[in-house]
């Protein structure tokens, strides 16, 4: 299990891999969504093979309105 | 109507509009239609899994068919900000990102240092740079000199729709940086504000709340457009010079009633 911090929130995973955290996290695979690990930027075809590390902070980010 | 050119875009309307604050989605998009915009600004925030994505909102912005300005507003220093531009980028499929690097959290007041900072960067990778920032003349002069594609000074602090504060500050960015796109992008709240900084030559005004927190956002819309409009046809049918003294309109040739004695 790797502890790590998903949008402001610590959490325990057995995930390997970003794109197997959001999986089990319960994130659709085709959302309109963006991720960032430790404030830098991870490209959606990185996920894949996106290693977890212990205490990583994750971002997930979608539009909403703004001005 | 004429078209300009912004981020090496051929648009017609010079106001963009934002996203926020609207009773509905229903009143944000006759807004949009009232308004004759081309631009709308978007933003991103965390997204949790059982909100099931942001596609929701996301397919109801592109189906008003304009184009898109992601912002990064709430950041606070240029690395936030650098980062949340390249998410957008991703997410919205465009260079364009509406550079926000917040300095004061009372005022919202951009951080001169941080803003550019990131626009060097951001512009270095490819984004075409609307950064948001202050009436301050050297920054801006940064700021183009960066490569930025607009650069969009306040009028008054977000949301307070007070109106230009300074207008010879907006009247000295204008003059000196006569090449740049500029962009009066906070702090208006009246048709008339927007006239008078389009009279200035502006190239566009960015207006949100003004908008949706109008009593009927959807006339208001309309109103700033033709607002907009106006200004910039007086910018280009230049106003006559003022005067100290009155000067009577009639001719006094010919005036009745005198008699030499």
């Amino acid at each position: 299990m790797t502890e790590v911090s998903m949008n402001g929130r610590a959490l325990q995973t057995p995930a390997a891999t970003l794109a197997e955290l959001l999986q089990q996290q319960g994130y659709e695979a085709q959302a309109a969504m963006a991720c960032a690990i430790n404030r830098q930027f991870v490209p959606r075809a990185q996920w894949p093979s996106c290693a977890l590390h212990p205490g990583d902070r994750i971002d997930v980010i979608a539009p909403v309105t703004g001005g | 109507m004429t078209h300009w050119t912004l981020a090496g875009t051929p648009i017609t309307s010079r106001l963009l509009l934002g996203t926020a604050h609207y009773p509905s989605p229903q009143v944000l998009a006759d807004a949009v239609q009232a308004s004759d915009t081309q631009v709308l600004t978007v933003g991103l925030r965390r997204l949790q899994p059982e909100h099931g994505g942001g596609n929701a909102f996301w397919q109801r912005v592109r189906a008003l068919g304009c184009h898109v300005l992601p912002n990064t507003a709430g950041c606070h220093d240029a690395q936030e900000a650098i980062t949340l531009a390249q998410m957008a980028r991703e997410l919205f499929d465009t260079p364009w990102i509406k550079l926000e690097v917040i300095g004061d959290d009372y005022t919202l007041q951009p951080d001169p240092f941080g803003t550019l900072e990131a626009a060097r960067v951001l512009v270095r990778e490819g984004f075409q740079v609307l950064a948001y920032t202050t009436d301050d003349l050297v920054l801006a002069q940064r700021l183009h000199e960066a490569g930025c594609a607009a650069v969009m000074p306040w009028a008054a602090p977000i949301g307070t729709g007070r109106g230009p504060q300074n207008p010879y500050a907006l009247q000295t960015l204008r003059a000196r940086l006569p090449d740049a796109v500029l962009i009066v992008d906070a702090g208006l709240g009246r048709p008339s504000h927007a006239a008078l900084v389009m009279e200035m030559g502006f190239d566009a005004v960015l207006l949100n709340t003004a908008v949706a927190q109008a009593g009927d956002p959807v006339r208001m819309a309309r109103a700033f457009a033709q607002a907009v409009d106006a200004g910039r046809l007086a910018f280009e049918a230049t106003p006559m010079g003022e005067r100290q003294t009155a000067q009577a309109s009639t001719p006094t040739l010919g005036m009745p009633f005198w008699h030499q004695a």
